[in-house]
């Protein structure tokens, strides 16, 4: 008997850059993709605006920046020359589903002409290569860690709704408040790190200047995580022990890679991936009854809760600043204490889909020795990753088992 | 006094960029059938996907978008931290990034997003001029 992707999906076309071979003039691998890419389009009739996935190996943003399209399926499987293969398989995956329709898998690899060049290219200038022109033309202006690029969202964030920087302070005031509930945080208490327990907004405003408008307290850790989960099937899932918490909807989208290419530094492409995940799940914002959001600065969390439609435009901060989102509101966000004060290690979207599980699942009570503990009673839960620089965004729409 | 400061790698397809600054040109990427500039430079239009491009001259001529200023730094630009960087929409369209001229970093209320901004050329090296951005009025 077939299985259910059987004939799902097709390959409506195939082919290659201008020139392959052993190249006289040496060409970059980006330069390969976007040959092969136009010619696909020109062959096929399918404009490269239509198309909504991308499988590129570790490509896929900067492909995608590189043509100015943001499409809702994004993979950058990375594990040797069978990548492609499997980028077939989960396309037709994600056709079947009615994620997508159009899926453009590429392939840019300049194994002779690097030896000239360089090979470069993928993650903005990976390696000695040139490949990556928004590199190139981006390196010489000294920023470095994520601060120093996302400082510059927070100001004309500011700039457009007249916010100050004091408004996104209490992000990072209350999110402690959620630590000091929890003795897995970082920040839990003084006696787990000198600089840990509650702080006032006085204190994120005074601390060291990062990039400004950032202090230090604006800025999440970076310190030591791992962190796993079992996604099954249904069937599995009625045979466990464990209470499953139910995807109720899932999406993605993107800006741009280098934040250059970002249009509107007061938004990211959360609206577009939540809308997807919302309207999957058939829910809307005012149904959530929980937020996880990867707070890598005051100004991401905030920003992101008005992309999910928890808050309007230039209003997100209110969410914290008004109570809602701290222990004991309407609306709690970021209840292990955030990336701000639980832990961040790099890249926080693991952290965020364990808390909203243990939280919809009933096992977040993690209050000892007479602790209180952060267990909310919220049955939703929109749990939003932000990735790159503002670039990259995935949203779910998690529900818990009693819903 | 010696350029210390990272210097980009001229790439193949940027070189009429390069060649430019060296005469104290901005020279820009337009799409010939859509008519769009767009920065950075890319193989293909990113508005119409057209790949029928060719470079002009620009003005040099901008706005202050939005910037930071950047305290903690490593590296090579350390050593001038407290320095101010900012995102730089051109006369023409489309968005540069550049190390701010013309502003005091300790004063940050003080810079003004839309601020005028005009391109300026530093040599790095023998064949490398790299444009700043600095504020010449309001
Ligand atoms: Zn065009």
């Amino acid at each position: 008997m077939p299985g259910q992707l059987y004939k799902s999906a097709a390959i409506v076309g195939a082919a290659e850059a201008n020139q392959i071979g052993f190249l006289e003039e040496p060409a970059t691998a980006l330069q390969l993709h976007i040959e092969a890419i136009k010619n696909l389009s020109d062959q096929t009739g399918i404009p490269i605006a239509k198309i909504d996935g991308v499988f590129s190996t570790g490509w896929s943003t900067e492909l995608c920046e590189h043509l100015g399209i943001t499409p809702k399926y994004i993979d950058t499987t990375a594990v040797g020359g069978c990548s492609f293969e499997m980028h077939v398989h989960h396309a037709a995956a994600a056709i079947y589903s009615g994620i997508i329709d159009i899926a453009l898998v590429s392939h840019g690899e300049n194994g002779h002409s690097a030896r000239k060049i360089g090979s470069g290219g993928g993650n903005y200038g990976r390696g000695a290569g040139n490949a990556s022109p928004s590199h190139e033309m981006t390196m010489a202006y000294g920023l470095g860690g994520a601060p120093s690029n996302y400082a510059h969202a927070m100001v004309r964030h500011m700039h457009r709704f007249g916010t100050k920087r004091e408004d996104y302070a209490h992000v990072a005031k209350v999110t402690r408040d959620w630590a000091t509930l929890n003795p897995r945080a970082a920040m839990y208490s003084k006696e787990k790190h000198p600089f840990g327990g509650p702080i006032t907004v006085e204190q994120v405003e005074e601390s060291r200047l990062i990039a400004w408008p950032l202090t230090i307290l604006h800025c999440c850790m970076v310190a030591d995580h791992g962190g796993a989960i079992f996604v099954v099937s249904p069937k599995i899932a009625a045979r466990l022990s464990t209470k499953p918490v139910w995807i109720a909807g899932a999406g993605e989208s993107m800006s741009h890679g280098n934040m250059m290419e970002m249009g509107d530094f007061t938004k990211t492409s959360a609206d577009k991936s939540a809308e997807a995940a919302y309207t999957m799940a058939g829910l809307g914002p005012a149904d959530m009854e929980l937020a996880e959001i990867y707070d890598s600065f005051t100004i991401t969390a905030a920003m992101t809760a008005e992309m999910l439609g928890l808050a309007k435009p230039g209003e997100g901060h209110l969410l914290w600043k008004d109570g809602h989102a701290a222990p004991g509101g309407r609306l709690p966000i970021n209840t292990n204490g955030g990336g701000l004060s639980f832990n961040h290690s790099g890249m926080y979207g693991m952290p965020l889909l364990i808390e909203a599980y243990r939280q919809l699942s009933g096992t977040a009570e993690d209050g000892v020795n007479g602790d209180k503990g952060k267990q909310t009673n919220a049955r939703t839960c929109v749990v939003n990753g932000t990735g790159g620089s503002l670039s990259t965004t995935g949203t779910l729409v998690l529900i818990s088992d009693d819903d | 006094m010696a350029y210390e400061l990272p210097i980009p790698r001229r790439g193949i397809h940027t070189r009429p960029f390069w060649d430019g600054a060296k005469e104290g040109k901005l020279m820009l990427p337009r799409c010939i059938d859509c008519n769009r500039v767009h920065w950075y430079p890319r193989h293909i239009c990113p508005t119409c996907h057209s790949t029928n491009l060719e470079w002009i001259e620009g003005s040099g001529e901008g706005r202050i978008y939005t910037f930071a200023v950047q305290h903690m730094v490593f590296g090579p630009w350390s050593e001038h931290a407290p320095y101010v960087t900012a995102y730089i929409d051109l006369l023409e369209g489309d968005r540069m990034l550049t190390v701010l001229r013309g502003v005091d970093p300790e004063k940050p209320e003080a810079i003004g997003i839309g601020a005028q901004v005009r391109v300026e050329f530093e040599q790095a090296n023998d064949d490398t001029f790299i444009p700043y951005w600095r504020v010449v009025g309001a």
